[in-house]
């Protein structure tokens, strides 16, 4: 088969492969590598100091960020539970002295009750002893100012009786004789 | 959608994709064979011409500036300014642009620290992920229009302006160089110079008359190879998938030009991004062995 029964696309290689040689074929020159080589060396400064370093660096700072933040969220954590469990051991505290604030009121009422009414009963007998004493002079008193009123109602009547007045001596006798027997009256 | 399976602005898109793909088919290399349609004439998509090496745009001082080397250019021109702009002003809490670019640079992080560890992550960060944020951006700059668009004329002679430098076999060239470099040389400060040698020059089991040493020496001078041939797989590798990239997309744009190119935009995303990640993991793992030498050895002794 001739070259002519190819595509022509085919016909543009099979010419290139006949008129040089492989390597000027494929294209490899010094100046283009060492102009690649140069290319790829200024980009990779370019993006160390563009790219790598500023992201790395904003990466870096942001991981550590993170970490401390955690950190931070464990031990507030941790401060909040220990505060928690500080409050309720004071609440129980204050629940115990509150209760032993009211046992102790109570006990002191009683005990208040107790000595008032202690109180109240002595004095209710020492009214009641006294009132006996008061009872007991006033009857004496009255009785003897009904003696006396006796005595003079009985010398009174004697004298009507009689209608005269006695000397002297026979007056002391009967008034001793009425005494005397006035004397029956008390008790 | 929910309502009656299909809304008439999807019905409208649907329609007029097929449209444009059924005149674009007509229209294409296939099709005006059969139908040779005069009005649509000027709609068609020339026949491709491919050219594996890139051709010079202009010299400075006799130094030739080829296409892919200004599209290399132009990649680390976007990648500077969308970086500068997202961090000229941070924030301890990123929004918009900073976010992004933020969200991208922590993913790469994680990934060389998943693989290297805390330590040696952030030696090798800086190198693995420019490598791969030029690759990529290398691949998805070159899916915009205008690249292989924007001719040069010089004389008779049209060339490209701009030319994805991924498909410019001394860009893979070099970065599987750096890539090399690098690698050796945090094995090497690791390690320890002789020590990094006596990994590929492995005469010590030798020396001390232990006949077995000579499987030592001809495991040396494999690993010795294989390490030079990574310099190869890594330029072929990226160099072959990207520019059988593009010229899938010279072709499908020639046969096909509307309707199924969209779908292979989508595969050269995937492309894209796979071939990025394929270069800067592949040199991570490779760093991550000439640094874990150290820990091989050590295991030897105890044996």
């Amino acid at each position: 088969m001739s070259i002519g029964v190819y595509h022509p696309l085919v016909q543009t290689i099979l010419a290139a492969e006949t008129e040089q040689s492989g390597v000027a074929k494929l294209g490899i020159n010094l100046p283009s590598l060492v102009a690649q080589l140069l290319n790829f060396i200024i980009l990779l400064v370019l993006l160390y100091l563009f790219a790598y370093k500023p992201i790395l660096k904003m990466l870096d700072k942001r991981s550590e960020k993170i970490k401390e933040s955690m950190d931070q969220a464990e031990k507030i954590k941790l401060q909040t539970a220990q505060s928690e469990e500080q409050i309720r051991s004071q609440l129980e505290a204050s629940r115990k002295e509150g209760q032993a604030l009211i046992a102790q009121a109570s006990q002191m009422g009683d005990k208040l009750k107790e000595e008032a009414r202690k109180e109240a009963r002595q004095e209710a007998e020492a009214l009641i002893v006294k009132a006996r004493s008061e009872i007991q002079r006033e009857m004496e008193d009255a009785t003897d100012a009904l003696r006396r009123e006796f005595a003079d109602l009985a010398i009174k009547a004697a004298e009507k009786v009689i209608n005269q007045s006695l000397n002297k001596d026979s007056h002391r006798k009967l008034i001793d004789d009425v005494l005397s027997q006035a004397k029956t009256l008390k008790g | 959608m929910r309502k009656s399976g299909c809304s008439p602005i999807f019905l409208g898109l649907g329609i007029t994709i097929l449209a444009l793909a059924v005149i674009s088919f007509v229209n294409g290399a296939i099709g005006s064979k059969f139908v040779d349609v005069e009005a649509f004439k000027f709609l068609r998509v020339t026949q491709p011409h491919v050219s594996l090496a890139t051709e010079p745009i202009f010299h400075i001082a006799g130094f030739p500036i080829t296409n892919s080397i200004i599209a290399a250019w132009l990649t680390i021109v976007v990648l500077l300014i969308l970086f500068v702009i997202g961090t000229r002003k941070m924030k301890l809490v990123p929004r918009g642009l900073q976010n992004f670019l933020e969200f991208i640079i922590e993913a790469l992080l994680n990934l060389v620290e998943g693989l290297a560890g805390k330590k040696n992550g952030r030696r090798f960060f800086a190198v693995i992920a420019t490598i791969f944020l030029f690759v990529l951006f290398n691949a998805y700059l070159a899916l915009f229009p205008g690249f292989g668009t924007i001719l040069v004329f010089e004389g008779e002679h049209k060339k490209e302006l701009l030319r994805a430098a991924n498909t410019d076999i001394n860009f893979p060239l070099a970065l599987a160089l750096i890539s090399f470099a690098f690698v050796e040389y945090w094995g090497v400060t690791t390690v320890g110079f002789f020590r990094y040698l006596g990994k590929f020059f492995a005469v010590k089991r030798l020396f001390r008359g232990n006949p077995m040493g000579i499987i030592d020496m001809f495991v040396g001078i494999l690993e010795l190879v294989s390490e030079l041939v990574r310099i190869v797989s890594f330029t072929f590798r990226l160099f072959g998938n990207m520019t059988a990239g593009e010229i899938l997309f010279l072709i499908v744009f020639f046969l096909w030009s509307w309707g199924i190119a969209i779908a292979v935009y989508g595969l050269e995303m995937l492309v894209g991004i796979v071939q990025a990640l394929i270069f800067s993991l592949l040199t991570l793992i490779f760093a991550v062995l000439a640094v874990a030498a150290h820990g091989h050895e050590e295991e030897h002794k105890e044996h």
